[in-house]
């Protein structure tokens, strides 16, 4: 009786598992599947072909997309990151108040629908007569994808220990020494996390870049959104994105595993 | 073990800047314009998204010796937002409620007709429209109607051109329709069935149609669709529907059975075309690009790839004639210079919440 029990059970969560993965990953594998269709349907697969591939790689605004989101959102995730960590492990050892005012002022912006931001941006570019260009779109990037970053780190600098960087100061080292020695190694994960986060918001955001971009730039979203024909060779983009993304996952996730395996080879007596 | 733990973590964080710094390099090199030359001439170029064959852009710039920024929008609003802003365009495609009111706010300037010289390459149809009555600002592109496809094995032609916009109220069709979620298109169907204007800003005339709307939709009981209709209707799996015709010709080369009826009552018609700016940076090269887009070849190009009926006559000879890609397609070309036919106006300010609010009302069978 208790034993099958405990199979109900067991296949009651294993099912709402499997029901919770599907809808994350159905979607996903329907847009690869129909990457490869021989025709324009969406709804009908009519054979394999590799034709949307081809005209994804002919296409020149599709092209200039990709890259305009690349750069974008590289630039934007080391410039976001680097203030977003200084920001944050200054906060960590400000007077409380200051602390209160400026996390709640970082909070404005993540809380605040994406077209608010984007126009108040906008105007603030436009106002004073700066031209909409490149620069406008990463200035813009920059600016919603820092509160993100802060966010991510400050809980992981609460959990700190400050006695561990006086203790590297009383033995020696230089207040930067501690910062990059001690605090950075310690907080490191979430600086990561800070960075993915940042690299994600900034790779599909439409609205501000919408509103921010100069004359003749289109990143990837504004390229699928404008489109007034669906164009098959978006299932294309979407899987290469997808098959990068999962690349680098792999990767994260296996190379430090093999990095471990050598280290304890290595010192085998620790 | 704190060496342990340290040693890794300042290895991977150094890999990391690493990595980014090499990454942004790449990016500035790759950047195009970066460390090159004199910069080029360039043309600034605003058109719908999937809406030119890029080949006759790349064409242009080898001709010319020109750099084409090409920007894109989705709808004629989003693109006025960013004009409004400051951007400086050369050459911008909106449909023609939107030239109309951009001629009115001197947004635009004229042609240099001593440039775009084969302004005879344009078809009757899209010639001379009211919105610019001479053609003096504005060049058509691409063209198209609103009509019904409808499946000949189920409604045969004599039956629906007879009923034209009636057949949204046959009870005989009731399940097997499709109709645009499209408060504007909608509307459009009830006046023109009750003899009125699209464009009407009388109160008792929208309500009439308001009326025209729930009967339809008690008596078809319609299902509400965007851009899904095109490949639902590929399949055959209504038996008609309301569709742009450059969307019809698409389902009528993918599916046999299907037909396509201009309706009697008369119709829409939407007109794109091309439109210089007031504050274009390059308007000599502007007229070039415009000249060069109404070529016959390329016209053929952008018709070819697009889908939807091309301003220029030529064009629309040779894909409708004999060996063209819409050989025996009735909804390729347009109907052309029928009275009733007339393009959009703007809604008015105060009319458009009256409009989204019935258009709700109509598909919530209230």
């Amino acid at each position: 009786m208790e034993r099958k029990k405990k199979s109900l059970g067991f296949f009651f969560s294993r099912g709402y598992l499997l029901l919770v993965l599907l809808f994350i990953y159905l979607p996903i594998a329907y847009v690869v599947v129909f990457s490869f269709n021989s025709s324009k349907s969406l709804t009908n697969f009519t054979g394999f072909s590799l034709q949307w591939y081809e005209n994804m790689f002919k296409d020149r605004t599709m092209l200039e997309s990709i890259r305009t989101t690349v750069v974008v959102a590289v630039i934007a995730t080391a410039v976001s990151t680097v203030i977003g960590t200084v920001t944050a492990i200054g906060l960590s050892k400000a007077r409380p108040l200051i602390r209160a005012m400026v996390l709640e002022t970082n909070n404005l912006p993540v809380l605040n629908p994406d077209i608010v931001t984007a126009i108040g941006m906008m105007l603030l570019f436009i106002v004073p007569g700066v031209q909409l260009s490149m620069t406008t779109l990463v200035i813009a990037h920059i600016t919603f994808c820092t509160p993100y970053v802060i966010l991510t780190i400050m809980p992981k600098l609460r959990q700190l220990d400050d006695n561990v960087a006086e203790a590297a100061m009383d033995l020696g080292a230089s207040p930067f020494k501690a910062l990059t020695k001690v605090i950075l190694p310690q907080i490191y994960p979430a600086i990561l996390s800070g960075a993915l986060i940042a690299f994600s918001m900034s790779f599909d955001d439409f609205v501000i870049s919408f509103f921010t971009a100069g004359v003749g730039i289109n990143n990837i979203s504004m390229y699928v959104y404008s489109m007034k024909r669906y164009n098959p060779s978006v299932n294309a983009l979407s899987t290469l994105i997808v098959v990068v993304v999962t690349l680098i996952l792999v990767l994260v996730n296996v190379i430090p595993h093999f990095r471990d395996k050598k280290i304890k080879r290595e010192d085998p007596e620790t | 073990m704190t060496k342990q733990n340290q040693k890794p973590n300042k290895n991977l964080l150094i890999a990391v800047v690493a990595v980014l710094a090499v990454l942004i390099l790449l990016a500035l090199f790759v950047w195009p314009g970066f460390l090159k030359g004199a910069p080029k001439r360039e043309l600034n170029v605003y058109n719908w998204g999937e809406y030119i064959d890029k080949n006759v852009l790349t064409a242009f710039e080898q001709a010319n010796d020109v750099k084409i920024n090409y920007s894109l929008f989705s709808s004629n609003e989003e693109m006025y937002t960013k004009l409004m802003s400051g951007a400086s365009y050369d050459v911008i495609i909106p449909s023609d409620y939107m030239i109309e009111r951009l001629i009115k706010e001197g947004k635009l300037q004229k042609l240099d007709k001593k440039v775009v010289t084969n302004l005879d390459n344009l078809t009757d149809g899209v010639l001379n429209m009211a919105y610019d009555p001479d053609n003096s600002y504005s060049v058509p592109y691409l063209w198209q109607t609103v009509g019904i496809v409808y499946d000949t094995t189920k409604i045969s032609e004599k039956e629906m051109e007879a009923q034209g916009f009636e057949a949204f109220r046959n009870p005989a069709y009731k399940g097997h329709v499709y109709m645009y979620d499209s408060e504007r298109d909608g509307f459009m169907v009830a006046l023109k069935a009750l003899g009125y204007s699209a464009n009407t800003s009388n109160r008792d005339e929208l309500n009439a149609a308001y009326e025209w709307l729930r009967e339809m939709d008690k008596a078809v009981a319609p299902s509400y669709v965007t851009d899904e209709v095109i490949d639902a209707m590929a399949n055959g799996e209504k038996w008609m529907a309301l569709v742009y015709s450059g969307d019809a010709a698409y389902i009528l080369s993918q599916n046999p059975n299907m037909s396509y009826c201009t309706p009697y009552q008369g119709t829409n018609v939407a007109v794109d075309a091309m439109v210089i700016p007031a504050n274009a940076a390059n308007p000599e090269l502007a007229n070039q690009f415009i000249k060069f887009i109404l070529d016959d070849e390329n016209s053929l190009l952008i018709s070819q790839e697009v889908g939807y009926a091309s301003a220029n006559k030529n064009v629309l000879a040779e894909l409708s004639g004999p060996e063209g890609d819409y050989e025996g397609n009735v909804a390729y070309v347009p109907r052309a210079g029928y009275e009733k036919d007339e393009y959009y106006v703007d809604i008015p300010e105060d009319l458009r919440g009256l409009y989204s609010e019935m258009w709700i009302k109509v598909k919530l069978h209230e």
